[in-house]
């Protein structure tokens, strides 16, 4: 045991090297490459954890921070909102007139795609209104049109 | 009757230097083999679908080096100048055949960093990131490399057939074509071509060799584990990751700084999102590039009396060893970490810390929703997946510093 200590800290330390075409290597060898390699392998990899989870963290930590801040500056928004126009306030969450025949998922579907572009943007928007679209040709008359802009 | 007998002395000499000539002289019946050789893996790799894209030109190197009197690669070129470790350039470069001119990108290390450098720029490291511990598995599943070591030793080989052998366990091609075209030399009895073919090979064999491994040492309730969503990464977090793994790694292990430097510029290259004209290159131009010229040499250097010995079979036996246990060893070392981590851990990830991005943590993926269909380990399974790259150059990188 102390001959393959001793043989992996001479190899670590760059003394004690295995020349390529060296036949036989004995057990005390083979054994140092083995602990040397898992060894080193180990250490530089949970170097590597020990730090990516300290920036990881502090980046938490600032991410926090911003999100915090954020948080804040948008309930001082809203209640600052909240207290000049509260009947705006009722108007937003007015159930918006839906056509018969038209499935709720779809309406569901559609406020979903409104409420992320609204938080991307920053801006409110309010579903109103869901129709069918009528087509505003008559099948002749688009056709005369499409027959009109085609290029060569 | 003068123009006769020269038009047949022509036509005799014309004979005698044709590659049919080459097949009748002495050993010449081996090229044959090795060509029907060359055949076999062509097959594999079109109709199987083996790591196409490196078996293909590897197979077909291996054609081409077999054709007798050709002068495509002379092996006798990359002899040590007697009395030294240097190779005779000047020579190459004024003698050589077109695979002699490729083939000094492999000897002189060039190829392997820059396919590290396409690898990099296609990598993304967030789910590393955001569960550092996947580094674990990493590591241990790199144990398959210096355990294989243990083994080739038990056959008696040299120390660098041993480390070469061993690399095959990393499940890396080009890092097992850095290590071995840096330590073989002209007294080895295997080739860089023959670890090139075991490691590609067995790369291609992953999904038929981990998934009973990975059953046999886990239980049902360790399979079904279902993880959770990983944390987002922030964009600069992304940044700061390639330069202090370069930093980090290449003080620790110097011989690993080529590999892991390349790997790490190319994804800072492609994190940095500014560079975009650069990335597009290295992940496809550039690589494609090196990969036709590192494929085709590396082929050609499957020259028939380092294939057909018997180390050529023990190079197989033992490659499918070093898969397995770096296998072993990561699924073992996960099932350690679904104990501390109070069964939060599914230890199939493990597994795909041998690197064959993104392979082994597809299976990891597969062999999960076997047991849970709603499981999906894949972007866990990622994270020791791409740190297994940054673990088998550290380890390729010791196995340098050892082994001179």
């Amino acid at each position: 045991m102390n001959y393959i200590l001793n043989s992996a800290a001479q190899v670590l330390s760059g003394k004690s090297t295995i020349p390529p075409d060296q036949d036989h290597l004995g057990a005390g060898t083979v054994a140092s490459v083995v602990i040397t390699g898992i060894v080193v392998v180990f250490i530089a990899l949970i170097l590597l954890i020990l730090l990516v989870t300290i920036y990881g963290s502090i980046f938490k930590v600032i991410n926090n921070r911003k999100a915090k801040k954020a948080e804040d500056a948008k309930k001082a928004d809203e209640k600052a909102k909240t207290v000049e126009t509260k009947p705006q306030q009722e108007a937003k969450v007015t159930i918006p007139v839906v056509e018969d025949g038209i499935e709720e998922e779809t309406v569901a579907v559609i406020m979903a795609a409104i409420s992320a572009m609204s938080s991307a943007s920053g801006k409110n928007l309010v579903l109103k209104s869901v129709k069918t679209a009528k087509p505003q040709r008559s099948a002749w008359s688009a056709a005369g049109i499409i027959e009109n802009t085609r290029p060569f | 009757m003068a123009i006769i007998n020269s038009f047949l002395d022509t036509m005799a000499s014309l004979a005698a230097e044709s590659g049919f000539a080459g097949f009748l002289v002495e050993g010449g019946w081996k090229n044959i083999i090795m060509i029907l050789i060359s055949f076999v893996f062509m097959y594999l790799a079109v109709a199987k679908g083996f790591e196409p894209l490196l078996l293909l030109p590897i197979s077909f190197g291996m054609l081409l080096t077999n054709l007798p009197n050709a002068g495509l690669y002379h092996p006798e070129f990359w002899e040590y100048i007697k009395g030294t470790h240097n190779i005779n350039y000047g020579r190459i470069l004024q003698e050589g055949g077109l695979l002699d001119i490729l083939y000094m990108g492999v000897k002189l290390q060039v190829y392997p960093p820059l396919i590290f450098l396409g690898i990099g720029a296609m990598t993304d490291f967030g789910p590393l990131i955001a569960s550092p511990k996947s580094f674990l598995l990493g590591a241990a599943a790199q144990g398959g490399i210096f355990f294989t070591f243990v083994g080739a030793a038990l056959f008696g080989m040299s120390a660098a057939e041993c480390g070469s052998i061993a690399i095959i366990g990393g499940a890396d091609g080009p890092t097992s074509i850095y290590v071995s075209s840096r330590l073989l030399t002209d007294n080895s009895s295997i080739g860089v071509g023959t670890i090139a073919l075991a490691a590609y090979t067995y790369m291609a064999l992953v999904p038929i060799i981990q998934p009973p491994i990975m059953k046999a040492l886990t239980t049902k309730k360790e399979r079904s584990v279902v993880m959770g969503q990983l944390r987002p990464v922030s964009k600069t977090e992304k940044l700061i990751f390639p330069v202090l793994v370069t930093i980090i790694i290449s003080l620790m292990v110097p011989s690993a700084a080529p590999l892991v430097g390349m790997l790490m510029f190319g994804n800072l290259l492609k994190e940095s999102g500014v560079c975009d004209r650069l990335v597009k290159t290295a992940q496809n131009e550039l690589m494609n590039i090196i990969t036709i010229f590192l494929g085709v040499t590396v082929g050609a250097t499957t020259q028939a009396d380092k294939i057909m010995n018997i180390q050529f079979a023990e190079v197989m036996a033992l490659g499918v060893v070093a898969f397995s246990l770096g296998t072993a060893c990561g699924v073992l070392l996960g099932k350690l970490m679904y104990v501390l981590s109070g069964k939060k851990i599914n230890p199939l990830i493990g597994s795909a810390g041998v690197s064959a991005v993104p392979m082994a943590a597809r299976i990891s993926q597969k062999v999960g929703q076997e047991e849970v269909p709603t499981n999906y380990l894949l972007m866990h399974a990622m994270g020791p997946n791409v740190a297994g790259v940054i673990g088998s150059a550290v380890a390729a990188g010791v196995l340098l510093t050892i082994v001179r």
